[in-house]
Formats: C-alpha cells, sequence, structure tokens
C-alpha cells in the first residue's frame, strides 16, 4: 500500500543530526526520505571517536579506570564494574563481599538514575516536556547520594581492583532507603502522567516492533531485546557479582514494540530497588578492599567478562602477555549492537515514528563512539 | 531448528573447526573454535541455527610468523557469540591470510556489518561481499590510517599472548565444567 506512494519526484536526503535534540548526542542519521515517509535511514558515527581500545593497551591497568566511565556516562558504574572484574577475574584477585554488595547497590542505583533520565528524554522527543522535570527530579536524588559515597556526580570512578574505594557510611544507607520509600510514591505520578496517556501510546504502541530473529541478528541486547519477550539478562543468566543471592524478576515485554521497552524499563526501576534494599538488608560486615599488589601482572592469554549495563550487554575481551599493559582491551558496548538494526527497523515508516524509536531503543552516543 | 549443546560442538567440528573447552570461571568463555577463511561462514551460519547472537568482531595484531616459507599477516579476528537460551560464549578465531581478505558474515548477521567496518578501520583487515566497506568510526581522510596496529618492536608471537597449552589433567575439570550448561 505505502509503496506505491514513494515517487521519485518527493524523493530528498535529510540529514537528523549531528545536533538535534533527539539524536541524544552528536549522531547522524543520513534519512533518504519520500515525502514524510522514511525510505533508508543511515546512522553516521564517530563524532566522539577517542579510540578508548587504543588508551586500554598504552597504559598500566590501573590507568584505564577513569576511561571506563566516559563511554556510557549516564549509567557508568556497571562500566566500572565490568572492567575491575575482568581484571580480578583474569589475575586472580579476590574480592571481600562486603565490597560486592556495595557495588551491586551502587550499580543498581545507577541504573535506576539512568532509566529515569531515558523516560525524561523519550517524552521529550515525543513532545511531552513535564516528564523530564520529574525525572530529573527524582534523578538528582540518587546523583547526591552516590556523589557522597564516590566523589562524582557522573563519570564516577568509585571501584576498585579488589574492592570499592571507600566504604558507605549510615548516612548512605539512611538517604538509599528514603529515596526508594520516594521513588515507590512516583510511581503513581507517572503511570498517571505517561503510562495512561493516549497520546503517548499512540505515539509508542506498535512502533519499531523488534522480533527476536531480529534481535539475534543484530546483537541486541537490553531492555529492547526484553521489549521482545526474551527473559535474557546477564545478572541472571550469566551470573556475577552477589546477583545470585538476590530475589529479582527480569521483566519482558510480549510484542517488542516501543511501548514494550518502555514497560520493561519503568519495571526494572521497580527490580533494581528490590535488589537495592535487599543488599542493604544483609549487608555484610568486613572490609571493602583487599591487598592487591601495587602492579598487577596480567598473565598471558585472553579473558571475558560480561556484565549487564542498563543498555544491554557489555563485554570487555582483554588479552594479556605477562605485563601489566593489556595487550588488546576490546569493549563491546551495548547501544552499537542495538542501533545498527535501525536501517531495517526504520524502513518505511514516518519520520515522527523514527523519532519515538531511536527514543525507546535508549542511545548514548559516548558509548557507541567510544 | 535449535539443537543442544553437544549438538552445536559435532556441527562445528564437522565443518572443520577446531573446538576446544575451556575453563569458564578462568576466562570468560566455554569454547574456543579454531577456523580457516574457508569454514568462518559455515561456522556463522551453524552458530545463527543453534541460535546464537553475534557479541563482537575485533582483530588482534601479532608478531607475523613465517610458516612453510609463507609470511603470514599477523592479523587474528577474533569472533564471539552466545546464545539468549542457556549459558555458552563462544570464542572464535580466525588467522587473517596474507592477502588481508576474510569472508564478510554480514548477511548471516547483519549486526556484522557495523563490527566489521570498525575492523576495516582499526587493523585495515577487508571483508569479501561487505555491502558497505566504508570508514565507519574513523573519518574519510584517514582511511589508510589503522590506529591499532602496533609498532614493530611491540609486537609478541602469538603463543606469548595465548594461555599455555593445555595439560591432559586439566582434561576432568573441563568435563565437569560443561556438564553444568
Amino acid at each position: 500500500m505505502r509503496e506505491s506512494q514513494f515517487q521519485e519526484p518527493n524523493r530528498f536526503f535529510l540529514n537528523m543530526g549531528p545536533q538535534h535534540p533527539s539524536t541524544h548526542g552528536v549522531l547522524l542519521v543520513v534519512l533518504e526520505m519520500d515525502g514524510e515517509y522514511v525510505l533508508d535511514p543511515q546512522p553516521v558515527l564517530g563524532f566522539i571517536h577517542r579510540m578508548h581500545e587504543k588508551m586500554g593497551e598504552s597504559r598500566p591497568c590501573q590507568g584505564f579506570m577513569p576511561n571506563t566511565a566516559r563511554m556510557d556516562y549516564v549509567c557508568a558504574l556497571p562500566y566500572n564494574h565490568g572492567y575491575v572484574s575482568l581484571i580480578e577475574r583474569k589475575a586472580g584477585i579476590e574480592v571481600p563481599k562486603r565490597a560486592e554488595y556495595i557495588r551491586v547497590i551502587t550499580s543498581e542505583l545507577n541504573r535506576v538514575a539512568s532509566h529515569l533520565l531515558w523516560l525524561g528524554a523519550y517524552l521529550l522527543d515525543l513532545g511531552a516536556f513535564t516528564p523530564i522535570l520529574y525525572g530529573f527530579d527524582d534523578r538528582e536524588h540518587i546523583l547526591d547520594i552516590l556523589e557522597d559515597v564516590t566523589g562524582s556526580r557522573l563519570t564516577y570512578c568509585y571501584y576498585r581492583f579488589g574492592g570499592v574505594y571507600r566504604d558507605i557510611d549510615d548516612k548512605f544507607v539512611e538517604a538509599t532507603r528514603a529515596f526508594i520509600k520516594r521513588l515507590r510514591k512516583r510511581y503513581d505520578i507517572y503511570e498517571k502522567l505517561v503510562t495512561k496517556n493516549i497520546i503517548f501510546i499512540k505515539r509508542a504502541e506498535n512502533i519499531g516492533i523488534i522480533s527476536p530473529d531480529m534481535a539475534i541478528r543484530y546483537g541486541i541486547t537490553g531492555p529492547n531485546l526484553r521489549g521482545s519477550g526474551i527473559a535474557y539478562d546477564i545478572r541472571k543468566n550469566e551470573p556475577y557479582s552477589v546477583y545470585p543471592e538476590f530475589d529479582f524478576e527480569v521483566p519482558v515485554g510480549e510484542r517488542g514494540d516501543c511501548l514494550d521497552r518502555y514497560m520493561v524499563r519503568v519495571r526494572e526501576m521497580e527490580q533494581s530497588l528490590r535488589i537495592v534494599e535487599q543488599a542493604l538488608d544483609t549487608l555484610p560486615d568486613g572490609p571493602v578492599r583487599s591487598k592487591v599488589p601495587k602492579k598487577i601482572k596480567l598473565a598471558p592469554g585472553d579473558c571475558n567478562f560480561a556484565v549487564e549495563a542498563a543498555r544491554g550487554e557489555l563485554s570487555y575481551y582483554l588479552v594479556g602477555d605477562g605485563t601489566s599493559v593489556p595487550y588488546r582491551l576490546k569493549i563491546r558496548v551495548p547501544s552499537y549492537s542495538n542501533l545498527s538494526c535501525l536501517p531495517e527497523l526504520g524502513e518505511g515508516i514516518l519520520l515522527p515514528d523514527l523519532v519515538s524509536i531511536m527514543g525507546s531503543l535508549d542511545l548514548v552516543i559516548p558509548e557507541i563512539d567510544r | 531448528m535449535m539443537g543442544t549443546y553437544e549438538d552445536f560442538k559435532t556441527n562445528v567440528m564437522n565443518l572443520g573447526g577446531d573446538v576446544t573447552e575451556t575453563d569458564f570461571h578462568q576466562r570468560g568463555y566455554h569454547l574456543e573454535v579454531v577456523l580457516t577463511v574457508d569454514t568462518v561462514r559455515k561456522f556463522a551460519q551453524t552458530a545463527y541455527d543453534h541460535g546464537f547472537y553475534l557479541v563482537f568482531v575485533t582483530g588482534i595484531h601479532v608478531l607475523p610468523e613465517t610458516v612453510e616459507g609463507v609470511k603470514t599477516s599477523g592479523l587474528e579476528m577474533v569472533y564471539q557469540f552466545a546464545t539468549f537460551d542457556r549459558l555458552c560464549r563462544v570464542k572464535a578465531r580466525v588467522s587473517v591470510p596474507e592477502d588481508m581478505t576474510v569472508p564478510s558474515i554480514c548477511h548471516i548477521y547483519q549486526g556484522a556489518n557495523w563490527h566489521e567496518r570498525e575492523t576495516r578501520d582499526f587493523y585495515g583487515i577487508r571483508f569479501s561481499d561487505h555491502p558497505n566497506l566504508e570508514p565507519l568510526l574513523l573519518c574519510e581522510e584517514d582511511k589508510d590510517f589503522h590506529p591499532l596496529l602496533k609498532e614493530e618492536k611491540k609486537l609478541k608471537s602469538f603463543e606469548e599472548v595465548s594461555w599455555p597449552a593445555q595439560r591432559p589433567d586439566m582434561v576432568d575439570i573441563q568435563t565437569e565444567t560443561s556438564s553444568d550448561l
């Protein structure tokens, strides 16, 4: 039906970005258009490429820690987590239980902050200005909590090989509990404002359907995959840290459209809060950092470590050569694979729907460009 | 369509891949597969048929060797796959031949398109039958600049950056690991 509407005189190219609010950063999408229909959206990457992988192999492994937070700056702690766990696996470093608990608590808080930012930004893409104000209001509390203990608000460098930089205190525990209580009270507001909003539903329902097969062909992971009904979460499927000790669910959608991806993230926030709550209840005493040699030797051979970041599977792949400098460090970031399906997902749709799809994919461009 | 873990191993071995089980707690993946340029596509098809998704594609630059009078390129391709249904992570490795060309797998895994373009950017490895092998992360002017190629003096041989050859007494531990997959 739509095919017949594509007539040559109406065809043109349109540059969306690299300075476009709904590309969430410096991303350019070159659109081949026919009137208001998108024929072929091609993302153009690399505007903020910094070659993190080269930096990773040109300094001792400790020196790469700050870089890990500068890829996905919205949800940086899981990036810290993946990297320290990789080196700990490679060098056989033990981590005290309390440190692992603190890592899980802070990572999950960061995940909630990331989802809140996404929620606001996505709605802003769709033309609703109010939700981002609510989202940032809640997110601000998390940033304050994390700032007290990590010393930064965004680009954290809190974890260390063998533990964390410093212990959490009573103030942190109290503030976190108060935040959990607060956010649970806010669900009603979000539900009334967004989830049940007919204008939002019309913009998200049955738009940008990702099928399970498509997810396999492109390597789509995270909430984008779970929206399509596949309960795949590295925290459950390839358990790391102390995640197996906590009881939480992996929310999934049915159709795999924008609305499902929205619902998965909203429900994931509650699951993250549950993990934080359980971890605070059972927080063990003890040291938060084990003794680690100043110079960490990375034995010859390769090693992989995957964690569940807010956007999907983050894998660090390291090749050691017996020195403390990695011979090769590959970083597999989730948004890279998630965005690569855009040409297929955005073929023959209306331009406003493309904005909705890109918003629902939860892209962070510095992570894609690395 | 999807078979068991054992089926997958058998199928990969049948197409000529060299399969080794590895210690997941040490390496973070369960199977190591060594392929040649002729078996890359067949392997990708087998992985796809068994429901594996593509995690990443990348390269490693090591010291070129001279095997039977022929100098190798010194580049190794690494593919990683995992699956949504069970805990199984697979690393596949291919030595890049002297002509620096490896078959593209992006007709099977469309997601490989960008990974292969990135590998061309960083290492200069070319992929035959790739629909659009243009620079992705680097700019057009840097088309012939490959940042992850190491300087001659920093290169190490492939053995120096690999796990030591497996001892026969390790086999028991590995079988144990594979049974709980």
